[in-house]
């Protein structure tokens, strides 16, 4: 059994946000009736900021909302959408639960391993891509559905898959 | 369109009842208010199983054991989390809470690992009970088990040690910390059936009363580093006792077995410790079976000669005798102790009475502030001796015109003969200038269990018994007067202190060798302000505040 794990930023590199993240945090704060229940779209600053979530980050969110980093841990690693190590410039989301399964997904996701060179979990050596694996997005109407970043593309086969892997920076 | 009748005026409220009439299978029972239906259950005599509940931790309803029928609604209920009222009856026998049980017994053991056989909790395991009550007798389930590999025996921090396999993820580790020690380092990682109890990023479980983590703990998930694999639960015999840490005095059950100290754990007692016990207090127990002085020794000239406890006793009497001749009694000098019970400390402080030496102190001996939660407060202690309170109480500071402990430590004074009580007082008996000190007296006579360079300077040192092996009482920070009971006799020829000081007593002309602890109570209710209410009923059940100081905390 594995369990996801922090990553950690470069030696004693502290976990800071810049003033405009700071200030949304102050905004989505003003919405809540306590600390705690900020904790989610927080979490999401943090990610939008670093684009991954590190050991740091979640020690600073939990001092920001008067959490123990215990607790922080725990909300991070029950939800799957938080990366816990850097992930690449795109996040490249394959479904592969039964709709897009019966569609095709696992060929195009071997398609897509083979492209680029990588595993699940794993990104490009450019730092462009990173490919993961994820539970029905809801696409099952357009399957096979994948999300690159925030985006739906569906339906998906090779060769959309090779073009916009071209056109993306 | 006549105008809307007024509302009608709304019927008073019933008459605000002390108690609620709660019927458990027929049978009604009158219960306080603000309990749940486990406790109010318990009261009644009826068992309602469960796992998550703990009478001082929130209630989440995590574990779904407590399941029971009420009348009026169609599903079966968890009892932990149903608020209680007036006339709710309450079905704890029927079929389908008993299928219910089972069934739930039945979730748990799937991956719970059949270990038993070497797990430490076997024994006082709430799953081994439930699964024995509750369960069937059989597992229908043969697929693999869930195993967590690399969080089995595995330290989570400086006491607990995890075996996360066998964890049921009832959430009362992690109630704990948050709730009660306020420090927060445990928390549930991961999800669904890969959940685990751990730390954030693999810190430490640290805080000042970890182990109650474990204790907290129904099954053998979290057990502590230092009594693991040393012995079966069911071998130890439980003596209910006073924590020796510090002033606060918390409530233990000392647990041995042939006269080997295993463990400490926490004895209830909401107005001191209440199901707690901090780390320090509770690891004390292993310095209980420490034995360095095994027989009684008298210093002749160069020699340390081994001598038989009542000659030793003899010759401390016998050089008391002769200094009161030549110098009178004010040239002894009495030091009692905090880590002595009240007994003790009067009986000493009744021997320099008798001789009429009002020369007698107590070592101050202070340590970091400690800490303990109540059933509705923190108490603090800062003294390393238990009872500091009370051996002030029995009278050990310099009587009119006589000296203390700084005098004879900063070199004011010079007694002939010092007479130290208890010689395991922690930072004094290791100074190398307060041993000189002492021993600038021409004849030093101590008792003592463990060696120091107090023992080591002494004329005469007597083997003394230790916290398990006597009964007395402490009176702790908060004035409490707290019963210790005996678990089992010192090793011969050491002896209890109290008798020791009996013996030296006899010896001078006072007392009765027959006396025993509770017969030196009698005259302590009778001569020490305060304490004349202190009855051994009282003791037994779990202390009483000195007179005027009594505060009602309420059960439990």
């Amino acid at each position: 059994m594995t369990s996801r794990r922090y990553a950690v930023l470069p030696a004693g590199r502290p976990a800071e946000f810049p003033p405009d993240a700071r200030a949304r945090i102050e905004r989505i704060l003003s919405r809540y009736p306590t600390k705690q229940a900020a904790l989610l779209p927080v979490l999401w600053v943090a990610q939008e900021t670093w684009g991954w979530i590190s050991r740091e980050a979640a020690e600073e969110v939990a001092r920001i909302l008067e959490l123990s980093p215990a607790h922080v841990s725990g909300v991070l690693t029950f939800y799957t959408m938080y990366n816990l190590e850097p992930v690449g410039r795109h996040l490249l989301q394959f479904c592969t639960s039964i709709s897009c399964h019966l569609a095709g997904a696992g060929g195009l996701l071997e398609h897509c391993r083979r492209r680029l060179g990588i595993d699940l979990g794993q990104t490009t050596a450019d730092g462009r891509f990173t490919m993961v694996e994820v539970e029905c997005i809801a696409g099952c109407d357009r399957a096979p559905s994948m999300m690159i970043d925030d985006a739906y593309h569906e339906p998906m086969d090779p060769s959309k898959l090779d073009a916009l892997l071209e056109s993306l920076p | 369109m006549s105008a809307p009748a007024p509302p009608a005026p709304a019927a008073p409220p019933p008459p605000k009842k002390d108690t609620l009439t709660i019927v458990f299978d027929g049978k009604p029972i009158e219960v306080p208010p603000g309990i749940n239906l486990i406790e109010a259950a318990k009261l009644a005599g009826i068992e309602i199983p469960h796992f998550c509940f703990h009478p001082r931790l929130s209630v989440v309803g995590q574990c779904r054991m407590c399941l029971v029928e009420i009348e009026g609604i169609p599903k079966i209920q968890a009892a932990c989390t149903t608020p209680i009222k007036d006339g709710l009856a309450v079905k704890t026998t029927t079929q389908k809470v008993r299928e219910s049980r089972a069934a739930n017994m039945e979730f748990l053991l799937i991956n719970h690992p059949l270990d038993c056989p070497i797990c430490d909790q076997a024994g006082e395991c709430k799953l081994q009970d439930n699964a024995f009550g509750y369960g069937e007798q059989r597992s229908r389930y043969d697929e693999r088990k869930r195993q967590y590999a690399g969080y089995d025996r595995t330290a989570i921090g400086p006491h607990v040690v995890a075996d996360m396999t066998r964890c049921i993820q009832c959430t009362r580790c992690i109630r704990f910390c948050q709730e009660i020690a306020g420090t927060g380092e445990l928390t549930f990682l991961d999800r669904g059936g890969r959940t685990l109890v751990w730390t954030h990023d693999g810190k430490p479980l640290a805080n000042d009363w970890s182990a109650c983590a474990a204790d907290v703990c129904p099954v053998g998930a979290l057990t502590t580093k230092e009594f693991r694999f040393r012995r079966r639960v069911w071998d130890l015999k439980k003596t209910p006792s006073v924590c020796p840490g510090c002033n606060i005095g918390c409530n233990i059950s000392i647990e041995d077995r042939d006269s080997v100290v295993y463990r400490f754990l926490p004895r209830l007692n909401p107005a001191v410790n209440d199901y707690w016990l901090c780390d320090y207090g509770r690891f004390l127990s292993e310095s209980l079976n420490a034995r360095e002085i095994s027989k009684a020794t008298v210093r002749e000239g160069s020699d340390v000669r081994d001598a038989i406890v009542p000659a030793a006793v003899e010759r401390i009497a016998s050089e008391i005798r002769s200094t009161i001749e030549t110098d009178g009694p004010s040239a002894i000098f009495f030091l009692g102790s905090a880590h002595l019970s009240n007994e003790e400390n009067f009986l000493l402080r009744k021997i320099a009475d008798h001789i009429g030496c009002g020369n007698r102190d107590v070592v101050v001996d202070r340590s970091r502030v400690r800490r303990m939660k109540s059933k509705t407060e923190w108490i603090e202690g800062d003294h390393a001796g238990a009872n500091y309170a009370g051996a002030r109480d029995m009278g050990l500071s310099p009587g009119p015109g006589g000296h203390g402990l700084t005098d004879v430590l900063e070199g004011r004074w010079i007694p002939q003969i010092v007479v130290v009580a208890d010689a395991s007082f922690a930072a004094a008996a290791d100074d190398a200038e307060k041993v000189g000190r002492l021993r600038g007296a021409r004849f030093l006579a101590v008792a003592a269990r463990t060696a120091n360079s107090l023992t080591r300077a002494a004329d005469v040192v007597l083997p003394a018994a230790s916290l398990a092996q006597k009964e007395g009482s402490f009176t702790n920070v908060q004035g409490r007067v707290q019963w210790f009971q005996r678990a089992f006799l010192p090793p011969p020829p050491a002896r209890a202190h109290w008798e020791l000081l009996l013996l030296l007593g006899v010896a001078l002309g006072w007392g009765d060798r027959n006396w025993t602890p509770a017969a030196v109570r009698t005259q302590i209710r009778e001569e020490v302000e305060g304490y004349d209410e202190v009855t051994e009923q009282e003791l037994a059940g779990g202390g009483l505040m000195k007179k005027g100081l009594f505060v009602s905390t309420g059960a439990v």
